[in-house]
C-alpha cells in the first residue's frame, strides 16, 4: 500500500477540478475523487490490519522516505500507525460527506471545490508524514483554503472571523515553527525524522523549553483554553462544508499534533506539564458546555460544545496513560464524525428555514422527517447516548482518567463527567425546540432531504454506530499506536 | 567580467541608437545582449577570477546574483513593454536601465571599497532620473527629488564612513582591510568602529531600512510602477548583495560589535513596515511598505552572518523578486489609482489569473509550499544557528501581520464588484509575466535546492 497516492488522488482531483467545464462536471469530479480516497484509506484499513495480523510489529507501517531538500536535511517520511490510520479514516469520510453536502453549491463552483480538495489534500499529508517538517508544511496548507472558503462563501461576519481564524492558526503554526526548529538544532540530533527524534533523548532542558511551544501551538488548532476563540466565529461564518471540514478534520491536526509531535518526542516534558494540559481542558470543557447554554444560533451551539468535546482530546492526552490516549484518539475520531454530522444537518436545515436561530424554528420534524431524525441522531452522539460513538469515546477517555489517584485528577475527572449533564441540558433543549411544538415556518417550501444529502448523513451515522456498536475495531487500531507513546513515557520518566 | 562588458556595451549601444537611428530594433537588442549576458555569466560558472588589479572578482557569488539580476530584469521587461512605447524616450529608458544593470553588477563582484562607491553610484543616478521619467505627472518628479536627496545623504555617508576605514587600515581592498583587522583585532581604533557605523547608516538608507526607509514609500508611490517594480527588486537585491558582501569579506571577525546594531534595524524594519503596510488602502503603497518590511527579514540574514546567510540571501531575494514582480504587473494594471477596492471582481473576470496572483501574495506572505516560505525558514535557520532567538520570534511575530494584509488583497480579488466598477484588465504580456512569476514561485516551492546551495 503506498501512502503517497492519499497525496495524489486529492491533488489531481484539486487539479482536475480546475479544468472542469461547468458545475455539473466539477460535482461529479469531486464526488469521484472523494470516493476513491475513501476506498484508498478502506483498503489501507485492511493493509494495516492484515499486516498486523501477520506479526509485522513496526511502530509505523508502509514506511518510505526520499530526500526533499537535502542541504537543510529535510526529507519526506511517510509512514501510519493505528492512529494515523484512524485520522485518515475520519478524513476520507468528512471529505465525501463534505462534497455531497455542497452539491449545489453555485457560485465559484470550481474554486469552492478546489480549495475543499486542497484542504483534504493538507489533512492527509499531515497524517501521513513522519518528519516533523512536512507535517508544519501540510499544517500550513491545511490552512489557507479555509481562510478563502470562510472569507469568500461564508456569510455574516465572515472577512472579521476568516482574519481571526487564519490570524490564530497561522500563530499556532509559527509557534510550532519555532519549537521544531529549536528541537532540530537543540536535540542534537539535527534531523527532523521523527522516528529519528523519538530514538534520540532530547536533553531535559530543552524540552522543557520547546514542549511548550510545540503543545500550544497545536493547541490552538484543537481550541486549547484560551485560545479557543476562532473556533466559534470561525464555525458560524464558513461555508457548510468549511464547517464540516474545520471541526471534523482541522481542529482533528491539532490533537494529532499534540500527541505525534509534543507528547511523543518530549516525554519528560509532557509529564511536567501534565498538570496545566488538564487544567486546561478542564476549563475547556466546562467553560465550553456552559457558554453553549448560553447560544440561540445553531451552529454557534455546535462549535462552543466543539470546544467543550475537544477539551476532552486534550484531557485524554494530558492523563498520560494508555486507556486515556486511547480514548483521546477515540474521540478525536467520534468528535469529528459526529460534529461533520451536526453541521451538515444544520446546513441542510439552514438551506430551507433561512435561519439558524433555535427560537424562529419549531415543528420541523412534521416537515423534514428525515432531516430531524439525522438532527437527533447527531444530538444525542453529542450527549453521550449508548450505542453511538461519543458515549464510547468519553468513556474511555473518562475511565483512563480514573486510573490517576491524585486528588487534582480526580477533581477534572469529576467535572468533566458533570459536564454530560449540561450537554444533555443544551442538547436537548435545542433539539425540542427545533424539532416540536408548532410549525413556524409557513412560507418557505419545506422539502426533506434530496439523495446527496440522505448519502451523506448516511455515511457519518454508519461511521458514528459502527464505532458505537462495536467499538473494539477502533480500539484495536489505536491501542498499539498508544502503547508506542506510553512506553516513552514510562520509560523515560523513571 | 564578461557579463559586465556586455552590459556596459549594451547601454552605450542604446544611446547610440538615438543617433544611428537603430531604436526601433532597441529591444530586440537589449534582450539578445541581456540574454547573452546571462549565458556568459553561466558559462563563468564555478570559476574566480580577478580584474582591475584586484579591483573586482568575479566568483560564484557574484556571479549567482549577477544571473539573478539579469534575469530578473527578463521578466520585468515584459510587465513594463507600455513603459517602453513612446519612441522618444525609449531609447534614454534603455541605456539607463543598462547602465544601472552594470552597477548591480558591479555591486554584487567588487573586492575594493573604490569599485564599491563606483557601483552604488552607477546604479543610484540611473535610480533617480528613472524614478522622475514620467515626466507629465508631478507625483514622479516629486519622487525623483526625494529619492535623490536622501540618496545623495547617504552616499555621503558612504563615503565617510570609507574614508575613516581608509584612514585607519591604509587600504581601499577589502582583503587587505580584512588583514589588517584580524591582526589588530585586540585593539581596533576607534575609527574602524566609527567608519563601521557610518557604512552600516549609508547601506541601511540604501536598503529603506527604518529608521532610514522614510524616502521609500513616496519614491515607491510616485514613481511610474514599472520602474517601482524596478526599484524594489532589482536595486534592492543589488544593494543587499553588496551591504553581504561587503561584511561578510571585511567585518566578519569584528561580528559581535556590529551585529546588535543590525538585529536592532531589522526587527524594527519588519514589525514597522509590517504594521504601516496593514493600514494601507492603495495596493502600490502597501507593496511599498511590504517591501521595507522584506528588508528586515533580509537585514536579519545578513546579521547572523554564517555559512548559512549566503544562500538564504540569494534564495530570499529571488523568492521575494519574482513574486514582487508578479504583484507590480497587477499594480500597472490599475492606473493611478491603486485602491484595493479596484481589484473587486477581478477573480470573477479572470479566475486563472487571480488563482496565479493569490499564488504570489502567499509567497509573500511566507506560506508552504512557495518559495517565498522556504526564503524565510532559511532565514530563520540561519539566524538561529547564530543565536539570534529573539529577533526569529519577532520575526515570526511579524510575518503574522503580515499574513493579514496579504490576505486583504486576496480578499478583495474574491469580492463582488461594487455596481458601475471598472475591473482591471491584462495585457498577453501582463498574463504571461504573472505566469512565469507564479510558475517560477512554485518550482522554487518545490524544488527549492535548485538555487538554494548553489553558493
Amino acid at each position: 500500500m503506498n501512502l503517497t497516492l492519499l497525496l495524489i488522488i486529492p491533488l489531481l482531483t484539486a487539479v482536475g477540478v480546475l479544468f472542469c467545464r461547468n458545475a455539473q462536471q466539477v460535482r461529479w469530479l469531486s464526488l469521484a475523487g472523494a470516493a476513491v480516497q475513501f476506498i484508498l484509506v478502506m483498503a489501507l484499513l485492511f493493509a494495516f490490519y492484515a499486516a498486523r495480523s501477520n506479526g509485522n510489529t513496526d511502530a509505523f507501517l508502509f514506511s518510505e522516505r526520499c530526500m526533499w531538500f537535502a542541504p537543510l536535511n529535510i526529507q519526506f517520511i511517510t509512514g501510519a500507525d493505528g492512529i494515523s490510520v484512524s485520522m485518515l479514516l475520519l478524513t476520507a469520510a468528512v471529505v465525501l460527506a463534505g462534497v455531497l453536502v455542497s452539491w449545489k453549491e453555485e457560485t465559484m463552483a470550481k474554486e469552492f471545490f478546489f480549495l475543499l480538495h486542497l484542504l483534504a489534500f493538507g489533512a492527509y499529508g499531515f497524517f501521513i508524514s513522519l518528519d516533523v517538517f512536512t507535517l508544519f508544511f501540510f499544517l500550513e496548507i491545511a490552512v489557507i483554503p479555509k481562510y478563502l472558503l470562510i472569507g469568500i462563501w461564508g456569510s455574516g461576519r465572515k472577512e472579521y472571523s476568516a482574519n481571526k481564524l487564519a490570524l490564530m492558526l497561522m500563530g499556532g503554526s509559527a509557534l510550532v515553527l519555532i519549537g521544531m526548529l529549536g528541537m532540530y538544532y537543540q536535540s542534537g540530533a539535527n534531523t527532523f525524522d521523527l522516528i529519528r527524534l523519538s530514538e534520540v533523548h532530547i536533553p531535559y532542558a530543552t524540552q522543557l523549553q520547546f514542549f511548550p511551544l510545540l503543545f500550544l501551538g497545536f493547541g490552538v488548532f484543537t481550541a486549547i483554553f484560551p485560545f479557543h476563540t476562532w473556533v466559534p466565529d470561525g464555525h458560524s461564518a464558513a461555508p457548510t462544508a468549511g464547517s464540516m471540514f474545520l471541526a471534523g478534520i482541522s481542529m482533528k491536526l491539532g490533537g494529532y499534533g499534540c500527541l505525534r509531535v509534543a507528547t511523543y518526542l518530549m516525554p519528560d516534558a509532557a509529564a511536567y506539564y501534565a498538570p496545566y494540559i488538564i487544567g486546561l481542558a478542564t476549563i475547556a470543557i466546562i467553560y465550553g458546555a456552559f457558554a453553549t447554554l448560553m447560544q440561540t444560533d445553531l451552529k454557534y451551539i455546535n462549535a462552543y460544545s466543539s470546544v467543550s468535546h475537544c477539551g476532552f482530546v486534550l484531557l485524554g492526552i494530558g492523563m498520560l496513560n494508555q486507556t486515556a490516549i486511547t480514548g483521546a484518539v477515540m474521540q478525536m475520531v467520534s468528535h469529528g464524525l459526529m460534529t461533520a454530522l451536526f453541521f451538515a444537518v444544520i446546513g441542510m436545515i439552514y438551506q430551507r428555514t433561512h435561519t439558524r436561530m433555535v427560537r424562529q424554528m419549531g415543528g420541523l420534524l412534521k416537515a423534514m422527517p428525515f432531516i430531524m431524525t439525522v438532527f437527533f441522531i447527531a444530538g444525542l452522539t453529542s450527549l453521550g447516548l449508548p450505542g453511538f460513538s461519543g458515549f464510547v469515546a468519553e468513556m474511555t477517555v473518562l475511565m483512563g482518567a480514573w486510573q490517576n489517584p491524585k486528588t487534582m485528577y480526580r477533581i477534572a475527572t469529576i467535572l468533566a463527567c458533570a459536564s454530560i449533564v449540561v450537554t444533555a441540558v443544551y442538547i436537548l433543549r435545542a433539539t425540542g425546540q427545533v424539532a416540536m411544538g408548532p410549525l413556524k415556518q409557513h412560507d418557505e417550501p419545506l422539502n426533506d432531504a434530496r439523495w446527496y444529502e440522505k448519502l451523506a448523513a448516511f455515511i457519518l451515522i454508519a461511521g458514528i454506530v459502527a464505532i458505537g456498536v462495536a467499538p473494539f475495531w477502533l480500539n484495536d487500531l489505536i491501542t498499539p499506536g498508544a502503547k508506542i507513546i506510553m512506553q516513552k513515557i514510562v520509560s523515560l520518566s523513571r | 567580467m564578461n557579463t559586465l562588458i556586455t552590459v556596459s556595451l549594451l547601454g552605450i549601444a542604446a544611446m547610440l541608437s538615438e543617433v544611428f537611428r537603430f531604436k526601433k530594433f532597441i529591444q530586440t537588442v537589449f534582450i539578445a545582449a541581456v540574454t547573452g549576458a546571462t549565458g556568459l555569466a553561466v558559462l563563468d560558472w564555478g570559476t574566480s577570477y580577478s580584474y582591475f588589479r584586484f579591483m573586482v572578482l568575479f566568483d560564484d557569488y557574484a556571479l549567482a546574483f549577477s544571473i539573478l539580476f539579469l534575469v530578473l530584469t527578463l521578466i520585468w521587461l515584459l510587465l513594463s513593454q507600455e513603459y517602453f512605447c513612446n519612441e522618444n524616450t525609449r531609447a534614454d529608458y534603455f541605456a539607463l536601465i543598462s547602465f544601472s544593470l552594470a552597477g548591480a553588477i558591479i555591486l554584487s563582484s567588487f573586492s575594493d571599497l573604490s569599485m564599491f562607491f563606483i557601483g552604488i553610484e552607477i546604479l543610484s543616478v540611473s535610480a533617480y532620473v528613472l524614478a522622475g521619467s514620467n515626466r507629465s505627472d508631478i507625483r514622479s518628479a516629486e519622487a525623483a527629488l526625494k529619492y535623490f536627496l536622501p540618496g545623495a545623504f547617504s552616499t555621503g555617508f558612504l563615503l565617510f564612513g570609507m574614508a575613516l576605514i581608509y584612514g585607519a587600515t591604509g587600504s581601499f581592498n577589502l582583503s587587505n582591510i580584512s588583514l589588517w583587522i584580524i591582526a589588530n583585532h585586540s585593539n581596533l581604533p576607534v575609527m574602524v568602529n566609527a567608519g563601521v557605523v557610518f557604512l552600516i547608516t549609508g547601506l541601511l538608507f540604501k536598503i529603506a531600512a527604518m529608521p532610514f526607509h522614510n524616502w521609500a514609500p513616496d519614491v515607491y508611490d510616485g514613481s511610474p510602477t514599472p520602474v517601482t517594480a524596478y526599484m524594489s527588486t532589482i536595486i534592492k537585491a543589488a544593494s543587499f548583495a553588496a551591504f553581504y558582501r561587503l561584511f561578510v569579506s571585511c567585518f566578519s571577525i569584528m561580528a559581535d560589535w556590529w551585529t546588535p546594531l543590525l538585529v536592532i534595524a531589522a526587527a524594527i524594519t519588519m514589525i514597522g513596515g509590517n504594521i504601516t503596510a496593514v493600514y494601507q488602502n492603495n495596493l502600490k503603497r502597501m507593496l511599498a511598505y511590504s517591501s521595507i518590511a522584506h528588508s528586515g527579514y533580509l537585514l536579519l540574514a545578513v546579521a547572523a552572518i554564517n555559512q548559512l546567510s549566503k544562500p538564504a540571501m540569494l534564495f530570499y531575494l529571488a523568492a521575494y523578486s519574482v513574486a514582487s514582480l508578479g504583484m507590480f504587473t497587477l499594480v500597472n494594471r490599475m492606473g493611478n489609482e491603486q485602491q484595493l477596492d479596484k481589484l473587486k471582481g477581478f477573480a470573477h473576470d479572470n479566475p486563472f489569473y487571480a488563482a496565479l496572483i493569490t499564488l504570489l501574495t502567499l509567497s509573500m506572505a511566507g506560506i508552504p509550499p512557495l518559495a517565498g516560505f522556504f526564503g524565510k525558514y532559511y532565514v530563520f535557520l540561519s539566524s538561529i544557528r547564530s543565536d539570534l532567538i529573539w529577533p526569529v520570534i519577532v520575526a515570526v511575530i511579524a510575518s503574522l501581520i503580515g499574513v493579514y494584509y496579504y490576505f486583504r488583497i486576496v480578499y478583495n480579488m474574491y469580492s463582488k464588484p461594487a455596481a458601475s466598477a471598472h475591473v482591471v484588465s491584462l495585457s498577453g504580456f501582463d498574463k504571461s509575466a504573472i505566469l512565469i512569476t507564479a510558475l517560477l514561485t512554485l518550482l522554487l516551492g518545490i524544488a527549492p535546492a535548485l538555487i538554494a546551495d548553489i553558493i
